[in-house]
């Protein structure tokens, strides 16, 4: 057929020419030798092979043809462009537009070459990948991803990009214009709309979620190939639209029919797809909005307690029947005289029945008000049978995120997975608790309390019914027959979760609790890399619960362990109402496929590294014994200490990782409840399953910032714990601003009744409470039973109140003495509270053995993406080990105390933790440096005296001016772009607290905190990058008498030395070993203004006392003194804090 | 194989009216356009090989309206546009290749036995495998005319094609051209230079400022100059006046003066003979003296 001929002969030459082009030339030996590498880098068996992507085999093209198409994407623009700008250029193209072919033949012709280039690039690169896959130990091979992958990234992408370009270059006429279009086009696609609207508009897949599970494959593939479609045939539309407006003759009418005819298919097609991608999100969106709407015209119902239900499920493909026999209680004050459940909307309710009756019901969406013909007094008893099928709407979970959140894939490294928050498939099925697919007493979500909980512990059952080869998965006993599976949990559980799938199970029996783990077939690869642990495992796992339940001083509640595995697509968002994620369910853990996302999971490299490792430093272990390590460093990871900590636009942020076996010491076994402050139980869940930072006050001491106290203490000076509730704000801000108040709360709780009486008695309370909800007035009147007092009167302002006290410690002494008969060390300090609200801090020491300077604490820091490099801090000075709580002070609005602590150790500092005031750091370290002897004997260990009157803090002959007063100017130096300007960004600069920056180091003055700079509450300073003194602040007072006055700097130093070593996170110097490097802080320039004039004072940071150093004394009139202190130095960094003037007597 | 022209215009969007009423006939052979720069024989030439589309009236080929029969017409059309230079990384046999698939050769056997043997008519069969870029001017005009004829095409248009070539490169080209004309095509053949008409062409057809002022036979032309071309000998003093009245077609330097040949209306008033015009004395004749004096008349 000439038809095809013509276009293999425009396609053949035109991708001869393309292939010899210069541009395409480096384009493609630049990704061969960049692939080729990051091939081996990652994949092959000399690689890294990072866990999370050896884990799932889809990731290896996916990987590489991710990376690839976003530079393909860029430069068949580069290339497209070019294309029309030739054929116009060159007038010995006209000979071949004055051959006998269409415009159709010679565009599809042109595209088809451009095309298949592309096309064979990625073949090519994609083939060095399956070469690494094939010849890894670890990855399996998934063919099918390879193929799946290059139809549905590469060929959408480049089709469109070239349809574009096509298009663009044919109206516009203008290659630089063209060419700015479109990479306007692309960088907006990559860093605004790659998520937005259901990724309508993200033609590169930049965004889109097309990982492919190992285990249910893609997920989403009606989304996925409905968005890729959409680009597909948008292309397609663009390059036929191309050839009716190309600049030669047409010669064929059939063609510029066909041309016509299929432009408009194509664009239909293409709208077809796009409202198919946007009418999902949007359906999702409205469907979530509408879960918000119902909810908030049930949310003040009382519902009743779910006590006993037994559910028989049916499993049906993509959909099920079930019918739920449920048990319930009226425990609320008043009678009900309707049913109020919940259930998914995607479920519908075939019929409600009490005692062989029907009962009548509504459904308004997804809550079921069922009239029982009768009113269930408190107190009272009722049971109703509710037949129910259909499907699980996801959009259900979760109302409270904002789409942009639930439609943003999550990353597992540089791959985009899909959300999902339930499976119900032919092959495969997930049921968690929090997508309702039984009827739940209560709502998923209280839209004016979104903190508010309705937790029921209910005594479960359940019946299964599954197809042949497939095995269902929940809590409980198992009893299998006739293709039923039959749970009986032991314990009343919060919630119930079922899976089916091709499961295969393991189960071992270690002091009475059943671990059984359920993977899928060919997923136990832990059992051949772990293998020298066979006889061992009970062994470990005894110690690693015994950890935990030392940890948490209970013992774990159910007799059950379910380790489950389930796709990776399945994803939980934290919840202002608890930090218990839906991974982790009463005795079962959800784990992701292959545990791709856990850390430490690659047992079998990190074994191969580690022995390497081990050899070169000439240690001897056996294989058995790192086994037994990397065991324990996973399961640690995972279960116990697991915490993600990173820094997110040079952030901080911390949450608890998602599988902590935590909630199963508190949430999952007690409920605390109230109505009128419906928060506690999440206070009461994040003081109890609190997830220690080790490091971070360390961190914060060394480098200045915020702790998650600091942080939550300033959002709170801003608003009431009620009002900032009633925001909705971020998942990072409830918890810490929930554990500082559970801090608090139990701190008070403590301070009353004794730290240890207090521990002892709370918890024999909820393991006595265990399984049940406690009102929380109950809990009061127990309390008030055990310790005579009440904590419920303080919970108004606790919850209601925006004021924070403010301490101020004051004469600070410390003495060695003899008490009980032997040598201890005696501390007093002052405590006021000058604020007009009362407030609570503890105390603790920092101790160890005379002489105690040469422990020297080294910190090593992989620095986060802003500081993009690695660096090595070493401070010498005293030991840092953590001390207990020795005591919690209680201190009256406008209140002082006087404290004294009798000690055991030698103090080397006091430690106050102000918990919810306006001191920042909230931390606060006060060096003892000086212990006086004394001869006197002492009976009382400790003890507290009011204080008459407030301890003066400021001297009335000292003027001082701190960086957070008033008369400190640091001038407007935040030049913001005019791009930024323009969109609307705001710069993040010199507003907040941050850390300090050992690189790039901010051009501005940066406000800091730390407990060694002088504040009165907020202990803070101002650092700049050194410069040429062109930058400064100044500190300014009034001076009321004439005279002589001597002018002080305050150097607030963390350690006796800090230094920097640039280059890699190496192990440190051996202790007592200098450090070496130089000081980022060198000399300092004040300029002293006085009647004289102006002096500079140079002082060397290095040689300066920590605390006030004084720059002279001078004469200075009635007038306004001011000093400056300028960003000129030969150090690196220049910090600013406070001056002091004092009158010379 | 008769080609017609009929009422041809072309405006461009700019307001310029590059041709005016054009009416042309011509058939088998080489037919030779004629005129100097901006007269519109490229307009004509792309016209004629559905580059463009006239503003109005139509071009014929054996009865059939071209812009309406493009797909036959460029079945049989071969064309070297005047500006041939720019070429894609491809190699000399490449872009003829190229060529030669698209003008219809599938066979990829046969028409690389034609790609050879057109190489080698042009003379460029040793620069077969050298960049097309990288030829010198003389061979990228015989690429040129190598591309114009594979696929064996019935009409050849070829525009300004010795434009710029030494002269033994321009004899060679008009030698190539003469051997086509031989076999049963038609070859337009547009130019400025006079003399590539003179020694090829069957029938020409002279354009100036988008009117066609002549059609006929290069012989024809010259009989409208015959009578009108006369040889001086002058002296330097009348040699000054001579050039104030008469049209000088040439001027030789000779021992007592000047050997000047003129077009003129009547008999010089010096020392003249009149000699048989060429064509080159009939189109100055007609472009300079004939045309100014229908305009003056």
């Amino acid at each position: 057929m000439a038809f095809l001929h013509n276009i293999r002969t425009v396609a053949k030459y035109e991708a001869k020419t393309l292939r010899r082009s210069w541009f395409f030339r480096l384009f493609s030996i630049g990704a061969l030798v960049i692939f080729t590498f990051m091939n081996i880098g990652f994949f092959s068996p000399i690689g890294n092979e990072p866990w999370a992507l050896v884990s799932i085999s889809s990731s290896v093209p996916l990987i590489n043809l991710y990376l690839l198409n976003i530079g393909q994407a860029i430069i068949v623009i580069f290339l497209a462009a070019d294309f029309l700008k030739r054929d116009k250029k060159l007038d010995t193209n006209e000979v071949l537009y004055t051959r006998s072919m269409s415009n159709f033949e010679y565009i599809i012709g042109k595209t088809w070459g451009i095309l298949r280039l592309f096309l064979g690039l990625d073949i090519i690169i994609l083939s060095i990948a399956l070469l690494m896959n094939i010849i890894s130990k670890i990855m399996s091979v998934d063919i099918m991803a390879y193929i799946w992958y290059l139809l549905i990234i590469c060929v959408p992408t480049i089709i469109f990009s070239l349809g574009l370009a096509f298009m663009l270059m044919s109206v516009i006429r203008n290659q630089a214009v063209t060419f700015l279009i479109l990479l306007g086009i692309a960088a907006l696609n990559m860093f605004w709309l790659w998520y937005r609207a259901g990724s309508i508009f993200d033609y590169m897949a930049f965004g889109l979620p097309v990982f492919k599970s190992g285990v249910i494959g893609f997920d989403n593939l009606g989304v996925i190939l409905n968005q890729r479609f959409l680009y597909l045939f948008l292309g397609l539309a663009l390059v036929l639209a191309t050839t009716l407006l190309f600049k030669r003759l047409p010669q064929s009418k059939l063609h510029t029919g066909i041309s016509v005819i299929f432009f408009f298919i194509f664009l239909l097609g293409a709208g077809i797809c796009g409202f198919n991608t946007f009418s999902a999100w949007k359906k999702n969106v409205d469907e979530k909005n509408l879960v918000i709407e119902t909810n908030r015209q049930f949310e003040n119902r009382n519902v009743p307690a779910v006590t006993d239900a037994f559910i028989d499920f049916n499993h049906k493909g993509d959909a099920f029947e079930a019918s739920a026999h449920l048990k319930f209680i009226n425990d609320n004050r008043e009678g009900l005289d309707r049913y109020v459940f919940s259930l998914n909307p995607g479920l519908a309710v075939l019929k409600v029945s009490s005692n062989g009756k029907d009962l009548t019901f509504n459904k308004i969406n997804h809550v079921i008000e069922i009239d029982p013909g009768k009113i269930l007094e408190a107190g009272q008893s009722d049971s109703v049978v509710i037949s129910y099928s259909g499907s699980i709407n996801e959009a259900f979970c979760y109302p409270d995120y904002s789409d942009n959140i639930k439609t943003t894939p999550y990353r597992i490294e540089m791959v985009n997975v899909n959300k999902r928050q339930a499976f119900l498939t032919d092959n495969y099925v997930l049921l968690t608790p929090e997508t309702h697919w039984y009827p739940v007493a209560g709502l998923n979500y209280y839209p004016s309390n979104p903190a508010r909980i309705k937790i029921d512990f209910t005594r479960f059952s359940l019946r299964v019914k599954t197809k042949d080869g497939f095995t269902a998965v929940s809590q409980g006993n198992i009893k299998s027959g006739n293709g039923y599976y039959n749970f009986a949990p032991d314990s009343p559980l919060t919630g119930l979760t079922l899976a089916i799938g091709k499961y295969q199970s393991d189960t071992i029996k270690v002091d009475s609790v059943k671990y059984i783990t359920y993977y899928f077939p060919g997923n136990d690869y832990y059992k051949k890399e772990l293998a020298e642990l066979k006889d061992t495992l009970s062994f470990l796992i005894s110690g690693i619960m015994r950890e935990l339940e030392t940890n948490f001083s209970t013992k774990y509640p159910f007799s059950t362990l379910s380790i489950l595995e389930v796709p990776v697509q399945f994803y939980s968002y934290p919840k202002m109402s608890t930090q218990t994620r839906a991974e982790l369910q009463p005795s079962m853990v959800l784990l992701p496929e292959k545990f791709s996302t856990l850390q430490n999971a690659g047992f079998r490299k990190r074994f191969t590294r580690l022995k390497r490792n081990m050899a070169r430093n000439n240690q001897v272990i056996t294989d058995k014994e790192l086994q037994v390590r990397l065991f324990n460093d996973f399961v640690r990871n995972t279960f116990i200490s697991g915490e993600s900590y990173r820094f997110v636009n040079g952030v901080p942020l911390n949450e608890p990782t998602r599988y902590r076996l935590g909630p199963s010491f508190y949430f999952f076994k007690n409920n605390f409840y109230s109505s009128e402050y419906p928060v506690i139980n999440a206070v009461f869940e994040s003081h109890l399953q609190k997830v220690s930072i080790p490091g971070q006050a360390v961190f914060l001491s060394i480098m200045g910032g915020l702790s998650d106290n600091d942080r939550a203490n300033l959002i709170l000076k801003t608003a009431s714990f009620r009002d900032l509730l009633a925001k909705n704000p971020g998942s990072d801000t409830i918890r810490i601003v929930l554990t500082l108040k559970g801090d608090y709360l139990f701190n008070m709780l403590r301070s009353k009744a004794g730290i240890d009486e207090f521990n002892k008695w709370f918890l024999n309370y909820t393991d006595e409470h265990r399984f049940q909800r406690i009102d929380i007035s109950k809990l009061n009147a127990d309390i008030n039973e055990e310790f005579g007092f009440e904590f419920y009167p303080y919970l108004n302002d606790w919850f209601n109140r925006k004021e924070q006290p403010g301490f101020l410690i004051t004469d600070l002494e410390a003495a060695e003495i003899v008490a009980g008969d032997r040598v201890r060390y005696r501390v007093s300090f002052n405590a006021s509270n000058p604020e007009p609200v009362a407030g609570l801090f503890n105390v603790s020491f920092r101790t160890g053995g005379p002489g105690g300077g040469g422990q020297q604490m080294t910190g090593v820091f992989q620095g986060g993406p802003v500081v993009g490099g690695s660096f090595t801090i070493s401070m010498q000075g005293r030991g840092m080990e953590a001390a207990d709580i020795s005591k919690i002070i209680f201190l009256g609005p406008n209140e002082a105390k006087k404290i004294g602590i009798i000690l055991d150790a030698q103090p080397r500092a006091l430690l106050i933790n102000t918990l919810c005031a306006k001191n920042i750091p909230g931390e606060i370290n006060k060096p003892i440096n000086n212990i006086i002897k004394s001869k006197n004997k002492i009976s009382d260990f400790t003890w507290e005296e009011k204080l008459s009157s407030l301890p003066q803090f400021d001297d009335p002959y000292e003027k001082i001016v701190d960086n957070e007063d008033p008369g400190f100017d640091k001038g407007q130096q935040i030049s913001q772009s005019p791009l930024k300007r323009l969109l609307g960004i705001k710069s993040r600069g010199g507003i907040t607290y941050q850390r300090i920056r050992m690189y790039n180091i901010p051009d501005y003055w940066q406000p800091v905190v730390q407990s060694t700079y002088y504040g009165k509450y907020i202990l803070s300073s101002v650092y700049t990058r050194s410069g040429t003194g062109d930058k400064s602040v100044v500190w300014a007072t009034t001076i009321d008498e004439p005279g002589y006055y001597d002018i002080y700097c305050f150097i607030g130093k963390t350690g006796a030395r800090e230094v920097i070593r640039t280059g890699s996170a190496d192990a440190p110097p051996p202790p007592g070993a200098e450090p070496q490097g130089e000081s980022p802080y060198q000399d300092m320039h004040y300029k002293i203004y006085h009647d004289e004039g102006m002096e500079e004072i140079t002082v060397d940071y290095e040689n300066a006392e920590p605390g006030w150093n004084n720059l002279g004394q001078y004469y200075l009139s009635p007038d306004s003194a001011k000093i400056v202190l300028t960003n000129q130095s030969a150090g690196r960094i220049v910090i600013g804090d406070a001056i002091k003037w004092v009158k010379v007597k | 194989m008769k080609i017609e022209i009929q009422g041809l215009n072309m405006i461009y969007s700019n307001g310029n009216h590059a041709l005016k009423d054009i009416n042309l006939e011509f058939g088998t052979g080489m037919f030779g356009l004629l005129g100097p720069n901006g007269a519109g024989k490229s307009s004509l030439m792309r016209i004629i090989v559905t580059l463009m589309k006239p503003t109005s009236g139509a071009v014929f080929i054996d009865g059939k309206d071209i812009q309406k029969h493009r797909k036959e017409l460029r079945k049989m059309l071969g064309y070297l546009p005047q500006d041939f230079r720019f070429f894609t990384s491809l190699k000399t046999w490449e872009f003829l290749d190229y060529s030669g698939s698209l003008a219809g050769l599938r066979n990829k056997k046969e028409r690389l036995s034609e790609v050879d043997r057109l190489l080698d008519q042009v003379g460029l069969l040793e620069a077969r495998d050298r960049q097309a870029n990288r030829l010198s001017g003389g061979m990228k005009r015989r690429l040129g005319i190598a591309q114009a004829l594979i696929g064996k095409p019935r009409i050849i248009v070829v525009d300004e094609p010795t434009t710029g070539l030494d002269p033994d490169e321009r004899i060679r080209f008009r030698n190539i051209l003469s051997q086509l004309s031989q076999n049963d095509v038609t070859i337009i053949l547009s130019t400025h230079i006079v003399g590539d008409i003179s020694s090829t062409c069957q029938g020409m057809a002279l354009l100036n400022r988008g009117e066609l002022v002549f059609s006929g036979p290069p012989e024809n032309l010259i009989k409208h100059a015959e009578g009108h071309v006369f040889k001086l000998h002058l002296t330097p003093y009348e040699y000054e006046k001579a050039k104030e009245h008469y049209d000088v077609i040439s001027t030789i330097p000779v021992e007592t003066g000047w050997e000047v040949q003129v077009v003129s209306d009547e008999v010089p008033e010096f020392n003249s003979v009149s000699i048989i015009p060429n064509i080159e004395d009939a189109y100055v004749f007609f472009m300079e003296h004939k045309l100014h004096a229908d305009l003056i008349d």
